[in-house]
């Protein structure tokens, strides 16, 4: 049995948890003033792996190359600029891979495609299997 | 008939394990990234020197013969690690190595290059980072070279090492 009050506690710990936005890197100084501007923003910089730490994005990364270029991004938007073209600058320099997302080409087909083939090949062993043994 | 299905797997597991094995056990760098920028242009940019009133403007610096670019800073250790080897380059190969200063302290940096040499024949200041960015740097000390037709031709990031030292000079002997 568990004493009421830490019960309590817990249930409030985990409630005051639910609440609390998750703390990102993005510092207030970055923030753009228009909404629909920042939005964008903070979609691209989740699709940017941080190139130091390459496991993050650089919307939670708080390295200086992460800030450097979430930096940059916002200016980008500023100047007009549309998504596609902020990606390809990006790409540009650092290559595809600095999307967290690897796109669709020639060297990234089996990568893309090898989990379906598994799935069917896994199915069509399961299907062989069971019609082997309905026949015993 | 049965067991031999069972084998497959089995098999299929020995051999990922020997690939496994195999990525696991040979020289690789896995937190070094192909460059997208092998084989292409210089990008362009101008900027202020550290030594030199005058700025330096990469559409007139390179295209004249091979040059090496080198991204360094004093607060970055790795980059007093392989200064020695830069001087080599310059001095001994008698290589253009271009030093840009990357988010530093021209104070400190002109401090440092007195008590270590100087081997940049021109240093351009990169105070916020954005001439990095458009090489495509994530992480200083790195190396780029440049051949006299603009294009790079290699690029190597963290600090050099005598194996790199070497296969720098091979380059840049053969582009010469």
């Amino acid at each position: 049995m568990i004493p009421k009050k830490i019960f309590t506690l817990i249930i409030s710990i985990f409630l005051v948890n639910s609440f609390t936005i998750v703390s990102l890197s993005v510092e207030p100084d970055e923030i753009l003033k228009d909404k629909n501007q920042e939005t964008r923003a903070r979609n691209i910089s989740k699709k940017i792996r941080c190139m130091v730490c390459q496991n993050q994005s650089i919307d939670e990364s708080n390295s200086p190359l992460a800030k450097d270029l979430r930096l940059l991004i916002r200016s980008k938007i500023k100047e007009g600029k549309k998504d596609k073209e902020i990606y390809n600058f990006l790409t540009d320099r650092y290559g595809d891979f600095i999307l967290l997302n690897p796109p669709i080409r020639s060297g990234t087909i089996l990568l893309w495609f090898l989990p379906v083939i598994f799935i069917f090949f896994g199915l069509f062993i399961i299907f062989n299997h069971n019609k082997k043994s309905k026949k015993i | 008939m049965k067991n031999k299905i069972f084998i497959i797997p089995g098999l299929v597991f020995f051999l990922i394990l020997l690939i496994f094995f195999y990525l696991l056990t040979m020289d690789r760098n896995p937190s070094e990234i192909p460059s997208n920028l092998i084989n292409k242009n210089v990008p362009n940019f101008k900027a202020d020197t550290l030594l030199k009133k005058k700025k330096f403007i990469s559409t007139v610096e390179f295209g004249n013969e091979v040059v090496l670019v080198n991204f360094f800073a004093t607060w970055c250790k790795p980059c007093r690690d392989e200064h020695v080897y830069i001087k080599s380059l310059a001095n001994k190969n008698e290589i253009r190595v271009i030093g840009i200063n990357y988010k530093d302290n021209p104070k400190k940096a002109i401090e440092w290059l007195k008590t270590l040499g100087n081997p940049y024949s021109d240093i351009p200041l990169d105070e916020n980072g954005r001439i990095a960015i458009d090489w495509g740097v994530y992480g200083i000390p790195e190396t780029f070279v440049v051949g006299s037709d603009k294009i790079i031709k290699y690029r190597h990031v963290g600090p050099i090492t005598k194996k790199i030292y070497k296969k720098i000079n091979l380059l840049v002997e053969n582009l010469k």
